[in-house]
């Protein structure tokens, strides 16, 4: 199976192909430069490199977040073009799942919670048991930094952080006396290439934005009494 | 002969349209989020964002199979799409869109201005033009009066020094209590009223080829409140009146300075407008010329016009490289 995959719903934008004859390649593109300028380059290029056409693609999985709106929505936009134009099948993972599978895969085990930046002074939180396998034991949330590093120092149990919204507030995080900093900021693309494989595919993906548009969060403040 | 797919989101209409070379408009959709932005009193950039995620795979897919094609292997031989100006979010969806479907299709893209965009939609439906003509390009975010020598070839000549006519309809619009968009709303109200009701100036700044409107709002604020007997109708027909007037006079002092024009066409959402389209054609015959007045679909956002101006800028500049970033701030002065 050709899977390709797309991660652009934080700072990095991530792209990585496996191929049918054992080709597997992931990289972060340029940083410094948007999203949109290097995305459609790096999957051109990484399909020449294998000596494959978007056609020959069985599946694209994206990042569908959360993270950053405009970004996951040029990875969103751009794997819907490639599924579409191509018939390929769309499969959808987010980034919190991505940080906890790559965690995981590093050795990892316990509870371990992932936070991605939602600028705003706010963080995309999910919290995963790590065993054998990766299991969600709570829903995706958007959350107060120090709210969640409260909330584990008085629980009290041993826990893990990691994503870039543990970099952005890494103070707060490492003062959590049973908390660990798994360092590792960037949602795995190996991770997504894996979970592609094996996950069913479905008809369309939804983007998991979980904060009302901008706008309307503001509206609805104004007309508050 | 070339057959293009072009994407337009650069505000808050998804559209996608299959268009040749030779013009013919094969298929045209445009789905609107302006039901979730009337409340705002504006286009909300976030929403718009979303709107076009969700929309733009069925709106490409609707043009594709409208046009008879197969949206799996269609016979497109290049990818058009708005790259600038407008909302940065917008216009991204439909750029990161564009290149993936190029992608998969294995055929160019190109990056287009939306505002060369809106000159093509009134040679889409006169193929019988011809050159030099003078455009007034008027809409929600642009006001501005273009000469072109061919397609694709043009010198802004005036523009608008502070607010877009747009901008002024909805702007006072606001001001009257009515609903967002302003344009329509006013244009219908016009209709009913009497253009002589209030006394408001006409902005002539200079001998240019320029307008301004933001004193405009002020000025029909203050006539309402010495006023407040002028109906509603009254008050639109006035407003509708005095920026048809501006328009219209630097139109025709640009008729007047190059007298070589062999027709005169008006583009852009504010192109809907019955004041303006009724002066243009007055204007069009007092100077025995042809008038093209675009249909209502062709002068608001539409895809048909970015695939036009696009398959001119493949056959003459090439293709765009993938890198291609949007320019929300792309003027049409920097195209050529
Ligand atoms: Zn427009």
């Amino acid at each position: 199976m050709n899977v390709l995959a797309i991660e652009t719903a934080t700072a990095a934008c991530a792209v990585g192909l496996r191929t049918d004859d054992g080709f597997e390649v992931g990289w972060v593109a340029d940083e410094d430069r948007h999203h949109t300028e290097v995305l459609a380059t790096s999957i051109s290029r990484l399909l020449s490199e294998a000596r494959l056409r978007a056609r020959d693609l069985d599946r694209v999985v994206v990042d569908r977040g959360p993270g950053l709106f405009t970004g996951l929505r040029v990875g969103l936009a751009t794997a819907l073009g490639l599924s579409e134009g191509t018939g390929c099948a769309l499969v959808g993972v987010t980034s919190l799942e991505l940080l906890a599978h790559a965690s995981h895969e590093s050795g990892t085990r316990g509870t371990l919670v992932c936070a991605v930046d939602g600028r705003r002074g706010e963080v995309f939180v999910q919290t995963f048991a790590l065993e054998e396998s990766v299991t969600a034991v709570s829903g995706p949330a958007v959350a107060r930094p120090r709210d969640v590093v409260v909330e584990w120092a008085t629980n009290g149990a041993l826990v893990t952080f990691t994503g870039d919204g543990v970099q952005r507030y890494l103070r707060d995080f490492a003062a959590v006396p049973n908390g660990t900093v798994d360092h590792q900021w960037v949602p795995s693309i190996a991770a997504a290439l894996a979970l592609g494989s094996t996950r069913a595919p479905v008809a369309r993906v939804e983007p998991l934005y979980l904060r009302e548009a901008d706008a309307v969060a503001n509206f609805a403040t104004r007309e508050r009494p | 002969m070339a057959l293009a797919l072009a994407i337009e989101t650069s505000c808050d209409d998804t559209a996608a349209a299959v268009v040749d070379s030779s013009w013919r408009v094969h298929s045209s959709v445009v789905e609107s989020s302006i039901d979730q932005h009337r409340a705002f009193g504006g286009v909300v950039p976030e929403l718009a964002g979303r709107a076009h995620l969700t929309t733009i795979g069925p709106v490409v897919h609707r043009a594709l199979r409208d046009a008879g094609l197969d949206p799996r292997a269609p016979a497109i031989d290049v990818v058009a799409v708005t790259s600038g100006p407008g909302l940065i979010g917008s216009l991204l969806i439909g750029l990161s869109a564009a290149k993936a479907y190029a992608l998969a299709w294995d055929v160019p893209f190109v990056g287009v201005n939306h505002l060369e965009g809106h000159l093509f939609a009134p040679l889409l439906e006169r193929p019988d033009l011809r050159w030099p003509l003078v455009t007034l390009l008027v809409s929600g975010g642009h006001s501005m009066i273009v000469r072109q020598h061919g397609p694709g070839e043009h010198v802004v000549l005036g523009e608008t020094i502070d607010d877009a006519a747009g901008e002024a309809y909805d702007k006072v619009a606001r001001w009257l209590g009515l609903t967002y968009p302003g344009g329509p709303e006013i244009d219908r109200l016009a209709g009913e009223g009497d253009a002589r009701a209030l006394q408001l100036p006409v902005s002539m700044t200079g001998d240019d080829f320029d307008f301004s409107f933001s004193g405009l709002k002020t000025a029909v604020v203050r006539a309402t409140q010495k006023n407040p007997e002028v109906s509603l109708a009254d008050v639109a027909a006035s407003f509708q009146g005095a920026v048809a007037e501006q328009l219209l006079r630097k139109l025709r002092r640009t008729l007047e300075t190059y007298d070589d024009v062999q027709g005169v066409a008006l583009a852009g959402g504010v192109a809907a407008n019955s004041a303006l389209r009724r002066g243009v054609e007055e204007l069009a015959r007092d100077f025995a010329i042809p008038s093209l007045l675009p249909s209502l679909s062709m002068c608001t956002d539409n895809a048909a016009m970015i695939a036009a101006a696009g398959l001119h800028r493949f056959a003459h500049d090439g293709p765009s490289e993938f890198s291609l970033s949007a320019r929300p701030n792309w003027s049409l002065s920097e195209v050529s």
